[in-house]
């Protein structure tokens, strides 16, 4: 019954495609991206909560992590 | 070091919390009087306005913009200054901001008891209210991205990325699913209709959920929980891959909210495999969050705010896990109208929504008021009842919707409806709509420990509205001297600018492959000759269908099984809905489908069964709707309603309105009484309820009318029971 819907919209299958490559495209894009950063500047911006510039919180967290 | 001295603004926090908890309890209590409604109707109380039809968008609305809205802008003003090392950009708009959304939280509940909705799920509010949410989230916008322009440290946190994702994408959502023809000051009809006007409004619904109550909330967890842990975020590289991954698959699954249902097969699909997909980032995003506490697992032993982060994770994982698998279009012929679905978003507002948002107002209320706690012992007095609370509603919630998915495709052996009388599937869940009225008290009960907490924790301690900070401006940091992959990163995230177009780009690509082929259809649904556009008097029934929340117990949608035929009549084509301005399918069957109600009853029977439901169907939960046989039905309307139709795209000839419209109402409102009378029913002519019957007598008839080759050449169903 779906199919009689949109029988006549010349490539619609092509909406599905442009989808799938555009997102594996970006994925693959962001996972690059993440691993190529360096361990030292991740540990600088996982820090960043932890240290506002105030007193209300004076505790550091522990560097070990990425 | 040119170290600068500015202060954090902690009011407009304060502000925030005391909102949060003042319209949590009230979404809640909305919530349980619905509750107490689904199984026992003296709880609508006879009036109009304590209806559920009226009630459960009140809760809905409460709930997710009022309650988790305002806990939003709570935690992101905290946080987004002390990321920022900076104070909020503005003020003054922070107080637009807070005071424009009360406005409009007000202005919501006032005129959804009035009946002033548009019908569309989370999305109810009327156009002038849409307008002035639509400026405040402006306000917001400005506030936030102005904040982070004029920051003091280099780089966006994570955080920050989902709160400028979550600004975009909601203003882009709101605007593109409010498109409407106003038909008075509090009226007006989408510009979309049938088919489109269902993508639409559940492409921005799904997002709504996704870009209002989850990726802000990830932020604020991505912030509050090392902050709480003091400990930094177990990977902050896999936080990169969630954010990313989340707001570009979110966008596509909207259609999953329609399956099997006269949706095109394609888009039911896209909808299905990137639902599937979203598993990988949301449990990359909870895994993160809970491999945060490694090592510190003692600290969630004394912190009640580590023990509802961790349990609102945790919930966040179920959800997330259960949503793709709802999505899989064998899974939702089962679940699909049924209170699973309730189970399973209550599963994210109670355990994801409430959970991180008491972790929150724990965490910050000692800080804002510099002092301790009052109660731990409390606060885990709080938590455990939490829990059962959520459990008593969630569980059975479970069990009654597998138990009536199940006994909806039952058949007997001799290929007969097991259960044929809709009734008798709903009275078999009635013990289950009370344990969940209980779990939904429990949970109310927790809160008020929390409120007590929380009220004693301010009164020992002292606010302190501002706080002292320091840091280096930009321009005095020096330049980055590295090369290479990392220099473009710092690149990437420490522009604003580049960064908020770029998300745009990712949310707006999706929605666009999404809905552009639906406007293609309008030329392509297959035309149903006898499908026409509504009568005026059916125009007025609809829209007091509309007044009344019918949708939100009756769907209009009968999907392709043979179960659904057999109970309900011939499945319902996307030509039918060519005139329907808003689409009416729903999203839940409280009561069974409508969408072949018409001439299956006489005009009798359902002036009877809306001034008591229980003489024509004994032991219904439906509200009585008495007032709608004594109150006047509003016809000064009916030119600007034909008008904003017209405009919208149903062909009314030009001038209809002018007399022949009224002459044409009569003539039919004074059949319906002579077939009142036929079956011993005095009525006059100009009730609202001789609307109301004409629209329900109409519905899907149409097709009976001719029948259309199309449909006899599809008449074979789905192989589904």
């Amino acid at each position: 019954m779906i199919k009689n819907v949109l029988s006549d919209i010349g490539g619609i299958g092509l909406y599905g495609v442009i989808s799938v490559c555009l997102f594996f495209v970006i994925f693959s894009g962001a996972l690059v991206w993440a691993f190529l950063l360096r361990k030292p500047h991740l540990n600088a911006l996982s820090q960043l909560p932890l240290n506002d510039g105030s007193h209300e919180n004076s505790q550091k967290g522990n560097p070990d992590h990425e | 070091m040119n170290l600068e001295t500015f202060r954090y603004d902690n009011r407009i926090v304060r502000a925030f919390a005391i909102a949060t908890i003042v319209w949590g309890i009230v979404g809640m209590l909305a919530g349980l009087l619905a509750a107490l409604q689904l199984f026992w109707p003296g709880a609508n109380f006879d009036l109009a306005y304590t209806t559920f039809g009226r009630v459960r968008p009140l809760h809905t609305n409460a709930v997710v913009f009022a309650f988790v809205g305002n806990a939003m802008f709570m935690g992101i003003y905290y946080s987004l200054q002390r990321l920022c090392k900076a104070r909020m950009f503005s003020d003054r708009l922070s107080w637009a901001n807070f005071w424009g959304w009360q406005g409009i939280i007000v202005a919501a509940a006032v005129t959804l008891l009035s009946g002033f909705t548009t019908s569309k799920e989370y999305a109810e509010l009327e156009w002038p209210i849409d307008i002035a949410i639509a400026v405040v989230w402006v306000i917001f916008t400005i506030n936030l991205l102005g904040t982070i322009v004029k920051r003091r440290e280099k780089h966006m946190y994570v955080a920050i990325w989902f709160y400028i994702a979550t600004a975009i994408t909601v203003a882009v959502l709101h605007i593109g699913n409010s498109i409407a023809m106003p038909a008075g000051w509090l009226k007006s009809y989408p510009v979309y209709a049938g088919v489109q006007d269902a993508l639409v409004q559940w492409w921005y619904a799904h997002n709504a959920v996704a870009f209002f109550l989850t990726t802000p909330f990830l932020g604020l967890m991505y912030y509050f929980l090392p902050k709480a842990a003091e400990r930094p975020v177990f990977s902050y590289r896999l936080s990169i891959i969630h954010f990313w991954g989340l707001i570009f698959l979110y966008i596509w699954a909207g259609p999953h909210h329609l399956l099997y249902t006269a949706l095109p097969d394609w888009a039911q699909s896209l909808g299905m495999v990137f639902s599937v997909m979203l598993v990988a980032p949301s449990w990359g995003g909870m895994l993160n969050g809970l491999l945060t506490l490694r090592g510190a697992w003692h600290k969630v032993r004394e912190e009640p705010m580590l023990k509802f982060m961790v349990v609102a994770l945790t919930a966040y994982g179920m959800a997330t896990l259960e949503g793709p698998l709802l999505s899989i279009k064998s899974v939702n012929a089962l679940s699909h109208y049924t209170d699973w679905t309730v189970a399973h978003v209550h599963t994210g507002a109670l355990g994801w929504n409430g959970f991180l948002a008491f972790s929150m107002l724990y965490w910050l209320f000692p800080k804002l008021w510099n002092t301790k706690l009052y109660s731990v012992k409390l606060a885990n007095w709080h938590f455990w009842i939490a829990i059962l609370g959520m459990m008593f509603y969630i569980v059975p919630m479970y069990w009654s919707g597998v138990t009536q998915g199940l006994m909806w495709k039952e058949f007997t052996s001799d290929g007969f409806l097991q259960y044929p009388n809709f009734l008798e599937t709903v009275l078999q869940l009635v013990p289950m709509y009370g344990l969940r009225a209980v779990g939904g008290s429990l949970y109310i009960v927790g809160v008020l420990f929390m409120v007590f907490n929380l009220w004693q924790t301010a009164r020992a301690g002292q606010f302190v509205p501002d706080v002292e900070a320091q840091a280096v401006p930009l321009r005095s940091q020096p330049a980055h001297v590295e090369s290479g992959p990392i220099y473009k990163h710092r690149w990437l995230e420490s522009r604003v600018v580049l960064f908020t177009v770029l998300s745009l780009v990712a949310i707006l690509i999706g929605g666009a492959v999404e809905i552009i082929p639906l406007y293609l259809i309008k030329s392509n649904v297959p035309t149903i000759a006898s499908v026409k556009p509504y009568t005026p008097l059916e125009v007025l029934g609809r829209d007091l269908y509309i007044r009344e929340g019918c949708v939100g117990c009756h769907s209009q949608m009968i999907r392709p099984f043979r179960s659904e035929t057999e109970r309900y009549g011939e499945y319902s084509k996307a030509g039918e809905f060519v005139y329907d301005h808003p689409f009416l399918w729903g999203s839940k069957r409280t009561g069974p489908d409508l969408h072949r109600i018409g001439g299956k009853y006489a005009d009798a029977w359902h002036f009877n069964h809306m001034e008591d439901p229980r003489t024509m169907s004994p032991g219904s939960l439906m509200p009585r709707y008495a007032w709608l046989l004594t109150q006047k039905l509003d016809t000064n309307s009916l030119p600007a309603r034909i008008s904003a139709l017209r405009k919208v795209g149903v062909p009314y000839e030009v001038g209809y309105e002018q007399g022949q419209a009224q002459q044409d109402l009569a003539a039919q409102a004074a059949k319906i009484v002579t077939n009142l009378k036929q079956g011993s029913v005095e009525s006059a002519a100009d009730r609202e309820i001789i609307a109301l019957i004409a629209y329900l007598q109409r519905l899907g008839t149409d097709i009976k009318a001719v029948a259309p080759p199309a449909a006899q050449a599809a008449t074979s169903t789905v192989n589904q029971p």
